[in-house]
């Protein structure tokens, strides 16, 4: 029975978990879909949001909710001035051009931020209490994070599906040479895309503190990068929703899976529920090599 | 003589090098003549010599701000050793000088750094550099020209199962991180049995948890749960949920500092109540406090010294054995007055090493390192720092106790061993619904 309510307490939490994952990869997967720019400094954006996050409570007492709103205001101005400074230029240039620029421009955020905030590892503590449910106690933090990802996504899912200007995105992504034809300027398109691409990370920065309120640190960002790159992948890429389903699947079977492999006598489970999630993603590769939502 | 000497571009430049070096030693002789009536000998019989200490520190590189601490340290030293009647060795009265290279915090340097000292400088006493791992490097090449190499900044317990013998160490290896906690654990409530250990998978965290768990056993309690977690995890509740089911009394664990401050999150999140635990590393900083708030209440840690612990003569009298060095209030005056800020562990780990070698060299009288080590062998007092005392066999360091420190009413209190400690340990520490009503150590 044990077995059973600590599996289910670990679906729980992976749920939450995976949404705030799933958010968190979805401005990779824009910015990817619409420009095939790899964001490599993906992680230094989350980074800049949890400070956000952690400033405004700090300074102001102000509740991370509220902050939401800021950090997607301070990313898209940051990724608008990138797209402005640099990204413009590197539109048509080789893959390995924009991959290097987005590298160089994550490193030099993450020392600047280290100016500012320094190298400690710091946090807050919003306290607003907890639940218990299923077999656990869950606090609200973590609910919230869980609801506003979901809210976020669905969002940014009708955006595109329903406004004129989705569209538009949507029509560059699919062809490029078709929508300017058809009268969208393309650059404006690139230039939307990647500021509220960078807008939705620094955002999900604010998140993934709500989850986490501790261990924030200039570096911390590195962990999320590479995590959001086997999101993306397994999600399809060039697929936001894509990003955001799979960041789902990504958390239950991180967390799902640990009582599982418990049962085998003599193995660490921690460490292995990351290769199990690798183990997953080729899988579905093999099966489906453009990801889960890969088509659409 | 002429023989040894290389090539003709070579004895030369070497022969340049020997007349300015007898110049230069003419020059220093000649104003340590002028100086020497004014500081007579203090039994009016013997001279007074300067005896140097090698020092490879890192003052730039990843390791610049330890390393500057730990020199002025190894300087607050050396001046009250000289201030005090320096180190007597029959009728001679040695006074000490530390010389210092800046190793930039990299391997090869101290590697080069340690044969100069010991080839050129012809230092028999070397203060290591910073660090495990540049300690490691400094090893082999200190024991190669048996000179002795103190560590005073490198914890892990490799170092010292190579068979070197030259090499010696002052801070507590990290074997004994959490023994310390255990000891305490054990003394305030010897019913307290089921522990649990949950720590980071690294080389650092497993080295003190695999030795605390056996250290545990010895002294009677029963491990109902240990799992480790991958670095850089970001949700602990999957292991944190099976160890509630295990219903432990005592935690150790942690490995750096952002785990450390997730694994007492998720503790207090998940309302898992227990009546002491220690993590590494994290709690020793403010910033733990500030991420947490109250929820830190109670929550200990290890730290090779802070500021505030209570070693002192009296301390030393009690339990029988030598005071040596300066009190806790010069060290700390001297180290502000030079620093301008209140000094960190490596300061005062510094300063024992120097103080550690001042002692064992008075003991052998002799200024031989193969001598002065042998008198270590047997060596113990206390100081600053707490107790010097090695393992014969290894050099490693077995009187030195590692500090526990606990947050108490939002302050950061010294609670074991009971010779440094400042405040009772707070035991068992507030649960968390009590910590949620605003309960603090002190309430």
């Amino acid at each position: 029975m044990a077995f059973v309510e600590q599996l289910i307490s670990n679906l729980l939490y992976g749920a939450i978990l995976g949404s705030v994952y799933g958010l968190a990869t979805m401005g990779l997967s824009l910015i990817f879909g619409v420009l095939r720019i790899v964001n490599v400094g993906h992680g230094a954006f989350i980074m800049v949001g949890a400070f956000i996050a952690y400033w405004m409570f700090i300074l102001y007492g102000i509740p991370p909710l509220i902050s939401l709103f800021l950090a997607i205001a301070v990313g898209m101005a940051i990724g608008l001035a990138i797209y402005m400074l640099v990204v413009k230029r590197l539109v048509d240039a080789p893959e390995l051009a924009s991959l290097l620029a987005m590298f160089a421009i994550g490193i030099f955020i993450e020392e600047f931020a280290k100016q500012i905030w320094g190298a400690d590892y710091v946090g807050y503590s919003w306290e607003i209490g907890g639940v218990s449910m299923l077999f656990t106690e869950v606090p609200f933090t973590k609910l919230l994070a869980f609801a506003s990802s979901i809210v976020i996504a669905a969002v940014v899912y009708v955006w595109f599906r329903k406004t004129k200007i989705g569209k538009a995105v949507r029509a560059v992504v699919e062809d490029r040479e078709g929508a300017t034809t058809c009268g969208i300027d393309v650059n404006r398109i690139y230039a939307l895309s990647f500021s509220l691409g960078i807008g939705l990370t620094v955002l999900s920065g604010v998140l993934v503190t709500l989850f986490t309120p501790v261990g924030i640190n200039v570096y911390m960002g590195g962990e999320y990068t590479l995590k959001a790159f086997v999101i993306a992948v397994l999600g399809g890429l060039a697929s936001p929703w894509g990003a955001f389903y799979a960041g789902f699947i990504f958390g239950l079977i991180e967390n799902g899976s640990y009582t599982l492999l418990g049962l085998i006598p003599g193995v660490e489970p921690f460490g292995l529920t990351r290769f199990l999630s690798s183990v997953v993603l080729m899988l579905v590769l093999l099966v489906k090599p453009t990801g889960l939502l890969g088509g659409e | 003589m002429l023989k040894n000497v290389g090539g003709e571009n070579v004895s030369k430049s070497k022969w340049l090098l020997v007349a300015i070096l007898v110049v230069s030693t003419a020059l220093i002789l000649g104003c340590a003549q002028q100086q020497q009536p004014t500081t007579p000998a203090p039994s009016g019989e013997g001279k007074v010599e300067t005896l140097y200490f090698g020092a490879p520190i890192s003052l730039s590189g990843k390791f610049a701000e330890e390393g500057k601490a730990s020199l002025e340290g190894m300087k607050i030293a050396a001046k009250w050793i000289n201030e005090n009647g320096g180190i007597k060795v029959g009728d001679v009265t040695y006074k000490i000088e530390i010389k210092a290279y800046d190793d930039e915090s990299k391997k090869e340097n101290v590697q080069s750094l340690i044969e100069r000292l010991a080839t050129v400088d012809k230092v028999k006493f070397i203060l290591a550099p910073y660090s495990s791992g540049l300690t490691l490097a400094a090893a082999p090449i200190a024991e190669k020209y048996q000179v002795l190499l103190n560590s005073h900044g490198g914890a892990s317990d490799y170092i010292f199962e190579q068979g070197y013998y030259y090499v010696v160490q002052t801070l507590s290896p990290a074997s004994r991180y959490q023994t310390g906690f255990l000891d305490m654990v054990k003394a305030k409530d010897p019913n307290a049995k089921r522990l649990a250990l949950v720590y980071e998978d690294g080389e650092f965290s497993r080295a003190v948890h695999e030795a605390a768990r056996e250290y545990a056993k010895q002294l009677g309690f029963e491990i109902v749960y240990e799992k480790t977690y991958p670095a850089g995890a970001t949700d602990l509740s999957p292991i944190l949920n099976e160890l509630k089911a295990a219903n432990p009394d005592v935690l150790i664990g942690g490995g750096h500092f952002a785990d450390g401050q997730l694994l007492a999150k998720q503790l207090a999140e998940l309302k898992i109540d227990l009546k002491a635990i220690s993590i590494l590393v994290a709690p020793t900083f403010t910033s733990f406090y500030e991420a947490l708030g109250n929820k830190a209440e109670g929550i200990a840690g290890p730290a090779q010294w802070e500021v505030g612990v209570k070693y002192s003569p009296e301390a030393a009298e009690k339990l029988g054995i030598e005071w040596y060095g300066p009190t806790q209030e010069e060290f700390l005056s001297a180290y502000k007055e030079a620093m301008g800020e209140e000094p960190p562990y490596q300061a005062a780990e510094a300063a024992a090493a120097v103080l550690s070698y001042a002692k064992a060299i008075e003991k052998a009288q002799s200024l031989d390192p193969a001598k002065v080590r042998e008198a270590m062998n047997d060596l113990e007092f206390m100081s600053i720092y707490g107790v010097w005392k090695i393992d014969p066999e290894t050099g490693k360091q077995i009187g030195h106790e590692m500090v526990i420190i606990q947050w108490q009413n939002g302050e950061k209190k010294i609670v074991w061993p009971e010779s440094a400690a400042n405040a009772e340990p707070c035991y068992p520490m507030p649960t968390w619904d009590e910590k949620e009503g605003g309960a603090t150590c002190g309430s």
